[in-house]
């Protein structure tokens, strides 16, 4: 690992597009408080925790209607 | 056909208003980008590292089909997961708001419904697969150029193939159960009887779900193309069965 900059090319998208999700996620699970399945408490932790599938969940199954 | 753009459409909409698009997106373009890195990365953590009594590891360098091993492991796996995941309420959330009720009193056909919803589903999954495959693409043929693929078409051809057939499951489950999770645990069972069915070496030449993962031996030429012939021409013909079950399932479905 001693040339990291080799990897850049790769971990900025990875990196942006995980921070992304995890936190578009995280923020509409704040902003809203019903959900078709689960509390609060659950899904910050999914949407945290789980990497990907948290988030995806999330916005599959959790998401409460507007 | 005007009923059918016009729905078509809206599933559109729906599909961007509720983030499935975008997610779908950023889901595939992560496993475009994660599959070459980890070929790159795997031997570079674990080569040189002693394992005490002066036994070192030696890992060969990464080549061209390593990244590709890694694209067909992670689209196979976390990429159907999230397909099946973000397509579980594709006719549960309309059944169970009642949304279609005023539409199709309207005398909007029942098979249109169904059909446009897989022909939007389709697009979406065939989108965000091509992304990550033009994605990985570009990263492997940067880091590797000039690498030799065997079957090209084919090979990447089975797991698209196999995600049309999850969509049509999960349509055929969510009308015939009405609830994401109805839809959800009928496309699991189904996988999961399909991995039991793949013990027996008679069925895995027609068990769709070598698609799913397995034509990476086509593109190191291990395996041949005749090999999976039997397995897609099976697998299409489920879409089209499928597809055609949910109509009909459909039509006698009280709303």
């Amino acid at each position: 690992m001693e040339n990291l900059q080799e990897y850049l090319p790769f971990l900025i998208p990875l990196a942006v597009i995980q921070l992304g999700l995890m936190l578009s996620s995280l923020i509409h699970v704040l902003r809203h408080k019903t959900y078709r399945v689960g509390n609060r408490v659950l899904w910050v932790v999914l949407c945290l925790v789980v990497s990907v599938i948290g988030p995806v969940l999330y916005f599959a199954i959790g998401k409460g209607d507007e | 056909m005007k009923a059918f753009i016009a729905f078509t459409k809206k599933e559109f909409t729906e599909s961007l208003r509720t983030y499935r698009l975008v997610i779908l997106a950023a889901v595939f373009l992560m496993l475009g980008v994660m599959s070459p890195l980890i070929a790159k990365i795997f031997p570079e953590l674990f080569s040189g590292v002693d394992m005490g009594g002066g036994l070192t590891i030696i890992m060969p360098e990464p080549t061209v089909m390593d990244s590709w091993i890694q694209f067909f492991s992670n689209v196979g796996q976390m990429g159907m997961l999230a397909l099946i995941i973000s397509f579980s309420g594709i006719m549960a959330n309309e059944l169970s708001r009642g949304t279609l009720i005023n539409l199709l009193t309207k005398g909007m056909k029942r098979h249109t419904v169904i059909l446009s919803k897989f022909l939007s589903a389709s697009t979406l999954w065939t989108a965000s697969y091509l992304l990550c495959l033009a994605v990985c693409y570009a990263y492997t043929e940067y880091y590797w150029p000039g690498g030799v693929l065997h079957n090209a078409f084919f090979a990447f051809l089975a797991p698209w193939l196999f995600g049309e057939f999850l969509i049509a499951l999960l349509i055929l489950g969510g009308v015939l159960f009405g609830s994401y999770t109805g839809s959800l645990l009928s496309c699991f069972g189904v996988i999961v009887s399909m991995l039991i069915l793949n013990i027996f070496p008679a069925a895995q030449k027609y068990n769709p779900i070598v698609l799913a993962g397995d034509t990476l031996q086509l593109l190191n030429a291990q395996k041949e193309l005749p090999d999976f012939i039997p397995a897609a021409i099976l697998c299409a013909a489920s879409v089209v069965l499928l597809l055609a079950l949910s109509v009909v399932a459909f039509n006698k479905k009280r709303i």
